[in-house]
């Protein structure tokens, strides 16, 4: 065996490289498992059914479509992100797996890679809830274009918010509470942005420029970058 | 080459004083025994060293040629065996040791995977779930994950921990392969794992 191996084989790691070896591990995981997928869709697909049944399109006036549709598709897209991601770190702790990810794994590279698992978890969400909403609800968007980039974009902002709380809240004890308490008035501003947008791609009413979009990828940017200054913190004891 | 030092380390948790004044330096080749009782801070020390908690006062430091390695960085330099510790138990024994190579940026192919795992009389079991490994194994795979990135010093809490007599040879030809150019420190209360201790600290004294 020989000594010193070890310096110079790291030099060509880079965080990205880790993050992604990381985020493949997760999704492995998930795959085999499937606690996150399972608790994200049953909650979005329960909460979807429930609203086209009870509200379905015809009770909910022409004018207030827009607006309300928006309503429901962010509030069954964020309380159905809130029930699942969370588990990126949760399941880390409990399975005592945490300890050995600190010892091999630089802090930043953790967060990039629980984040581009947590995005994944998210797409794949958007990819099954938005198209169904908009089928079971009948909801008209006059422009498709501003409402996709919402949606991801919006998305994008959820996905850096909820990661840097599911690492605040890992080694709490009440973390399911903790975790809505503490994600609800972090997203608030993204959601109302997010309803905005989609509302407006609804109507048709285009500002140049997308404002809202620009606002939630400003918002995703922010949350990233403090989360990768703020995250070493949280992982250290 | 590498070297540690560990000043006047204090471990307090509130109010219960779990220990206080351990200093000691390692070179390579060395191997340090931690023995006391249940609750004495053998484990506590062991996690201070490797960089996962902080100590109440004191300071641990690792040198690599004469130059000190910062503290975030220390952890890397370290494998690590403890009974509080799991690796992923929805990947198989060789999906973990890969995943912890390239979570450490080691070049490292499946050959040199299968080889960790040889050593730590794995072969037959390398596409097995870990979460159908019996305890034994799960704390050989432990062992295998703790080297392959092959650390200058190697912190082995209760090594022997559900491990039976070919298991226990296996903890005994990594320590002697470890003393070739590495530092080990051990903590344990059984007397054959403390006695491959060069020097030992005792924590119930």
């Amino acid at each position: 065996m020989k000594s010193g191996r070890w310096i110079t084989e790291t030099g060509s790691s880079t965080y990205l490289s880790e993050a992604v070896a990381i985020w493949l591990r997760d999704l492995r995981g998930e795959f085999r498992t499937r606690y996150a997928v399972n608790a994200i869709l049953m909650f979005a697909v329960t909460t979807l059914i429930a609203v086209s049944f009870s509200i379905g399109s015809f009770r909910i006036g022409d004018a207030e479509q827009p607006f309300l549709y928006a309503v429901l598709l962010w509030i069954i897209l964020v309380f159905s992100a809130l029930s699942g991601l969370s588990r990126s770190f949760v399941k880390e702790e409990e399975a005592g797996t945490m300890d050995v990810l600190k010892l091999s794994a630089r802090p930043q590279a953790v967060f990039l890679g629980k984040l581009f698992f947590n995005l994944t978890l998210l797409g794949a969400l958007e990819l099954i809830i938005v198209p169904a909403f908009i089928t079971m609800m009948n909801y008209e968007i006059q422009l498709p274009g501003l409402f996709t980039a919402m949606v991801i974009s919006g998305g994008l902002g959820l996905g850096a918010g909820t990661t840097i709380v599911a690492a605040m809240i890992a080694q709490a004890s009440a973390r399911g509470a903790l975790f809505s308490v503490l994600s609800f008035p972090l997203l608030l501003p993204l959601m109302i942005t997010a309803i905005k947008g989609c509302e407006k791609a609804a109507l048709g009413t285009n500002n140049p420029g997308w404002p809202e979009v620009r606002i939630a990828i400003a918002y995703s940017v922010v949350m990233i970058v403090m989360s990768l200054f703020l995250f070493p913190m949280i992982w250290e004891e | 080459m590498y070297s540690l030092k560990v000043n006047d380390l204090c471990k307090h948790y509130t109010e219960t004083l779990l220990f206080k004044n351990i200093s000691f330096e390692l070179h390579p080749g060395e191997v340090m025994a931690v023995a006391g009782w249940n609750g004495s801070g053998k484990s506590t020390l062991l996690r201070i060293i490797a960089g996962l908690v902080r100590p109440t006062s004191g300071k641990v430091e690792m040198f690599f040629k004469g130059e000190s390695i910062p503290k975030e960085s220390r952890r890397r330099f370290v494998g690590m065996v403890a009974p509080a510790m799991s690796l992923y138990e929805e990947l198989t024994a060789l999906e973990n040791l890969e995943f912890f190579c390239k979570v450490r940026g080691i070049a490292c192919d499946r050959k040199s995977c299968l080889e960790m795992m040889e050593r730590a009389g794995l072969t037959d079991n390398t596409h097995k779930l870990c979460r159908n490994y019996s305890s034994g194994m799960k704390q050989r795979l432990k062992l295998a994950q703790a080297l392959v990135h092959r650390p200058p010093l190697l912190l082995l809490d209760e090594p022997g921990c559900n491990l039976d007599s070919k298991g226990m040879k296996i903890v005994e030809s990594i320590i002697s392969a470890q003393r070739q150019w590495g530092m080990t420190v051990i903590a344990s209360n059984e007397k054959r794992e403390v006695d491959y201790g060069d020097r030992i600290i005792n924590l119930s004294e």
